[in-house]
């Protein structure tokens, strides 16, 4: 860029600060949310990574046992006998080995209530600072008999406790008092980056927490000067079957990195709403640039004549956006920081305690915003700059000569064709499902990109029709403005300029076409599950760990629970991975005996008793997909190695609750020692029992395992939904961020086109409009482009939505429901909109000068 | 003044056709002119004549459906956008009767920009001699909206000036101003052509305007009807009347 080219840029840009203001608004909004996704995934795995690197400092090498498939980071492992420990011992170079045991344990705190934690209740065994696994003492001392306790210390103060207190534990077997002997640590930091941590002696721990002389690994350290690997190689060689040998460094890999790939997903939920919100950005900054462009025909016709180039024309408006883009892009970098900051601060408060505050700013964070900030903005001009360059340089003295626009028919032609292309891609993505998941989302976001900027491009043909037609259908307290003065200006104006009403349009069609797609799917889905839940589950009581709790139960729940003389059927849901036939699947374990009396599975043949005899049952999908009929067999690897040739004993055709695989618990106790947990129980009242009797009974059972929630029908239905309608409040929110972005698109066409007919308004105010009349003709246009909007967003996201729905495999979806509320309430919120983006303009109108006004040139 | 003036522009059977069949409208009907150098020259007519059309595809800011227009020795019709550009930035100059100034440069800024924007190093000298010529000398660093509209004018003509092009196209540049500032600038476009050797062409339809020209040209329905040398006011009215009638 020359120096008098971007002297006319900088200038240009200060000139209309003011006008691109919003847009710079815009464009900050869409860059906070990828900085904020990298800064607080970069920040929130280092502090995890650093807390996991200090655990496993003085680990040189670890001992478990291995999996016959899978996830090595994520499975659930038998536990080792704790004999191995003292064959591990004996090994030349061995300087300590020590069990690691962790289970489920929940602190019940001083006012009687279980402790709410963001992660994980661990209860632990541990030797106290001088063992292997890097955890401190804060204060006090180590927990070195039975009744005795350490807690980690964020979770001790959110109790309620201090050093010498008795606290109550609640373990797999059952709740006991200890005494609280000191706080550990982890590190530098004092908590378990939400989880919380009860320390006990491993004498304790093994009873407590009901290990049976089992132990989940074994962590060794060697002797000085040692050679690891030939340490590593003796301990292989003297380890029974199934157990294998790994450094410490890769144990603490491993776990990092299934949390952190728990972030990832986080992030990338963040990004994904990042492009939403720079998508419909996108289009505001062509309408603002478009509009300036078209505001500034005789200065920029003028510097063709007097000798600027195309080029520098198109260089100049380029350059404009390239400043803008910068100013924006470190704004919203700035402002990702607040983003990441904002959510670490919201998780902390709700008692996630993540160990480190400091923010990481990386190199990719920056380049990343930048490319994204800068380029989203850049593109978005490149159109508005190439019709600047286009204007002939006698538009300088003839204005009306000033634009020759793409032909009507033309953009008809492209608009089609992309939106077609936008179909097919969108089709392929979500029936064709190639690729897996990633493959899914990116054909159909690409798909959904090209149907939309299709759509958009269409929507300038039907502007000024439509335009007339919602001016004319709003409902009665409007209709009196469709034969006011104001009400006929402000329709006209929609209609007067097709391209502006349709790009300021389509920025909120984006974001409700959005919300309608999600409303469908969610309110099918919703239905659908109500509809299955109410006939397929004939328990009484269901009794799970409460939402957002993704701990299992105590196995000894349900066993006492079945001693119940009120109950008649009680069996647990217990979840197991396997492979059959050599797929991966995840296989549920019940009690036979009882589960068909608790859920209807609408079994098509054998019997569900069969499950107590050794036998599996499989929806009638997997079993056409294997073609097995009842008495045949499949080979079950379990994931310790078992194999096994299971019978079928049973084909059903409802897996909303049971999923395609069912075994017997006894089955799966046989096969694998991994600790179990049950992922909810269900019962069913015995004859003759008074429903509020066996509901005091169950309670009764339920205090001694504080964190379980016990429901009936009802309110296990309630509490699914409320689960769901959680996910949607997340999805919803995010999603207003980019409608609010495309109010800012309708404040700012409204703000620029009331900046364009300043003569104009001046004129009307002349010859006798009031005030009052005119900002009313702003409003209503700018309601007409809000309803536009959501008109167009709800035409194309419904049609969306059903075709997810229809997409979504039978056993999810039995009824589509299209959310009619959720649609009446997109219109009505639209037209607030509408009445919203105008304040500004209209207010601004109102206080033209009319002197000023008519002798403006 | 010198009487071996060469052409500075001119144009051969130039057609210029809007429209087609029944709708058809000749803004420019065989238009065949000289434009000497180091004159004055102005086109009169009536609105529609066709005189600024003419003007428009001299300066080559716009295209002719036939004939040629050239400017020096140079065939505006075989170059393509970016020469007309770059003929535009060094040989054409222009004064329009309004909006002439680009509103987020400085006066001084304005002056020089078609130097500026062809990357031409300021003739420093040249552009003081314009500068002070037009009486600009305080005003330099004031925005356009900063001045009156005769000072905005006068920058313009001084912008025209700064490149020392070929020929300058002057658009009505006194039809915005009251009559004391019209002087002014006619008097001041008199003296660079006069005094600084440049070439003007004007378009007005204000007979005392066209007297300060040294030849006046009279357009009607796109065709030159008539012409008058060192003209004045008197007589440029009465050449109107007789056309009119």
């Amino acid at each position: 860029m020359t120096a008098p080219v971007a002297r006319l840029t900088i200038r240009g840009v200060i000139a209309r600060k003011w006008r691109i203001f919003l847009t710079i608004l815009a464009v900050v909004s869409g860059v906070a949310f990828v900085s904020g996704a990298f800064v607080l995934t970069d920040s929130v795995k280092k502090s995890i990574n650093d807390v996991f690197a200090t655990l496993s400092e003085g680990i040189d090498i670890e001992v478990r046992t291995s999996i016959a498939f899978g996830d090595e980071a994520t499975a659930e492992r038998d536990p080792v006998s704790i004999d191995v420990i003292d064959v591990v011992t004996a090994i030349d170079g061995v300087r300590l080995a020590e069990g690691n045991l962790l289970r489920a344990a929940t602190v019940i705190k001083s006012d009687g209530e279980p402790l709410r934690t963001s992660g994980p209740a661990f209860g632990i065994a541990w030797v106290g600072p001088d063992g292997l696994d890097g955890r401190t003492i804060v204060e006090g001392r180590p927990a070195a008999g039975p009744g005795e306790v350490t807690l980690d210390k964020s979770s001790a103060r959110r109790a309620g406790y201090e050093v010498g207190d008795t606290v109550t534990i609640v373990g797999p077997a059952g709740k006991d008092d200890f005494v609280l002997v000191g706080l550990n640590g982890t590190g530098k930091t004092t908590n378990g980056g939400g989880a919380s941590i009860a320390a006990f002696d491993p004498v304790t721990a093994n009873e407590f927490l009901g290990a049976e002389n089992m132990v989940d690994s074994i962590y060794i350290a060697i002797d000085e000067g040692a050679d690891r690997d030939a340490v590593m190689a003796a301990i292989d060689v003297a380890l029974p079957d199934g157990l294998q040998v790994i450094t410490g460094e890769q144990s603490a890999e491993e776990t990092a990195g299934a949390i952190n790939d728990i972030i990832d997903i986080f992030g990338n939920v963040l990004l994904g709403f990042a492009a939403v919100s720079l998508f419909v950005s996108a289009f505001l900054i062509f309408n603002t640039f478009a509009i300036i462009v078209s505001q500034r025909l005789r200065e920029l016709a003028l510097l063709r004549a007097v000798g600027a180039s195309a080029r520098q024309i198109r260089t100049m408006i380029i350059g404009e956006a390239l400043v803008v883009s910068v100013i924006a892009t470190l704004l919203g970098i700035l402002a990702g920081m607040g983003v990441a900051k904002g959510i670490v601060a919201i998780f902390n408060a709700a008692g996630a305690a993540f160990p480190s505050a400091s923010l990481i700013v990386s190199p990719r964070t920056i380049v990343a915003s930048t490319v994204v900030g800068v380029g989203v903005t850049v593109a978005a001009a490149i159109v508005p700059a190439l019709r600047a360059a286009r204007i002939p340089p006698v538009a300088a003295m003839r204005p009306e000569l000033g634009f020759n626009s793409l032909q009507k028919n033309k953009r008809l032609v492209v608009g089609s064709i992309t939106t077609g292309i936008g179909l097919v891609l969108f089709s392929i993505g979500v029936f064709g499902q190639p690729g897996g998941t990633s493959g899914t989302l990116g054909l159909s976001a690409l798909g959904a990109i090209l149907l939309f900027l299709g759509i958009a491009s269409l929507s300038t043909t039907v502007a000024a029709p439509a335009s007339r037609v919602i001016s004319r259908v709003l409902p009665l307290p409007f209709r009196p403005m469709t034969r006011s003065v104001p009400g006929r200006l402000g329709s006209r104006n929609a209609q007067r300029t097709p391209r502006r009403t349709a790009s300021t349009a389509s920025a909120l069609m984006i974001g409700l076409a959005l919300v309608s797609t999600v409303s469908v799917v969610a309110s099918s889905v919703q239905a659908s599950f109500k509809e299955q839940l109410q006939g397929s589950v004939t328990a009484d009581f269901f009794v799970s760990n409460g939402p957002g709790n993704f701990q299992g139960l105590p196995i000894a729940f349900s066993e006492r629970l079945s001693e119940l003389p009120e109950l008649s059927a009680v069996s647990p849901f217990r979840a197991a991975t396997a492979q059959v036939n050599g797929d991966t699947k995840q296989i549920g374990a019940v009690r036979g005996s009882a589960f068909g009396q608790l859920v209807d599975i609408d079994l098509a043949s054998g019997s569900v008793e069969s499950l107590d005899d050794g036998k599996i049952l499989l929806h009638r999908d997997p079993a056409r997909d294997y073609a097995v009929q009842v008495g045949d067999t499949l080979s079950i690897l379990w994931l310790n190695g078992t194999e096994q040739q299971i019978e079928v004993g049973g084909i059903y055709d409802d897996a909303t609750i049971a999923g395609n695989w069912l075994v017997g618990l006894s089955t799966l106790q046989a096969v694998s020692t991994a600790t179990p947990t049950d992922f909810f129980i269900g019962a069913k009242i015995a004859d003759g029992v008074d429903i509020e009797d066996a509901r005091t009974a169950v309670e009764a059972v339920a205090l001694d395992f504080p964190s379980a929630e016990v429901q009936d029908q009802a309110e296990f239905q309630q509490s699914q939904e409320d689960q769901l309608n959680q996910l949607l409040i997340i999805i919803y929110g995010l999603l207003i961020i980019s409608i609010a972005i495309a109010v800012l698109g309708i404040a700012n066409t409204m703000a620029l086109s009331v900046f364009e007919r300043t003569r104009e308004f001046g004129l009307l105010r002349a010859v006798g409009m009031s005030k009052r009349d005119l900002k009313r003709s702003i409003r209503w246009e700018a309601v007409i482009v809000a309803v536009f909007g959501a008109s167009l967003g709800i035409i194309v996201g419904i049609p969306l939505g059903l075709a997810v729905t229809t997409a979504l495999p039978s056993t999810f979806i039995t009824t589509t429901v299209v959310p009619v509320n959720t649609i009446i309430i997109i219109l009505i919120a639209s037209i607030i909109v509408g009445v919203v983006a105008a304040i500004g303009p209209a207010r601004r109108a109102a206080k033209l000068n009319v002197l000023d006004a008519i002798s403006t040139h | 003044m010198t009487s071996l003036s060469t052409a500075a522009a001119g144009a051969i059977d130039a057609f210029k056709i809007y429209g087609k069949d029944d709708s058809e409208v000749r803004a420019l009907d065989g238009v065949t002119v000289t434009f000497a150098s180091e004159k004055f020259t102005a086109i009169m007519g009536p609105s529609g004549s066709g005189k600024s059309t003419l003007m428009h595809c001299l300066a080559g800011l716009d295209s002719l459906t036939s004939g040629s227009i050239t400017i020096g020795d140079t065939n505006l019709a075989t170059l393509n956008d970016k020469e007309l550009t770059l003929t535009r930035r060094s040989n054409v100059g222009f004064i329009f009767q309004a909006y002439n100034l680009i509103p987020t440069l400085t006066a001084l800024e304005n002056i020089t920009l078609p130097l500026d924007l062809g990357g031409t190093p300021v003739d420093q000298q040249w552009i003081d001699t314009v500068v002070d010529a037009v009486g600009l000398r305080s005003r330099l660093n004031h925005r356009p909206s900063e001045l009156s509209g005769g000072q905005q004018q006068r920058v313009a003509v001084a912008r025209a000036l700064a490149s020392k092009p070929r020929i300058i196209f002057a658009d009505e540049p006194t039809g915005n101003l009251d009559s004391r500032m019209g002087t002014e600038i006619l008097t001041f476009m008199r003296h660079a052509v006069t005094d600084l050797g440049q070439t003007i062409v004007m378009v007005t339809h204000d007979p005392v305007a066209a007297s300060y020209a040294d030849r006046v040209i009279f357009l009607a329905d796109g065709k030159i009807v008539d012409e008058l040398d060192n003209p004045t006011a008197d007589h440029v009215l009465d050449r109107m009347k007789r056309l009119g009638s």
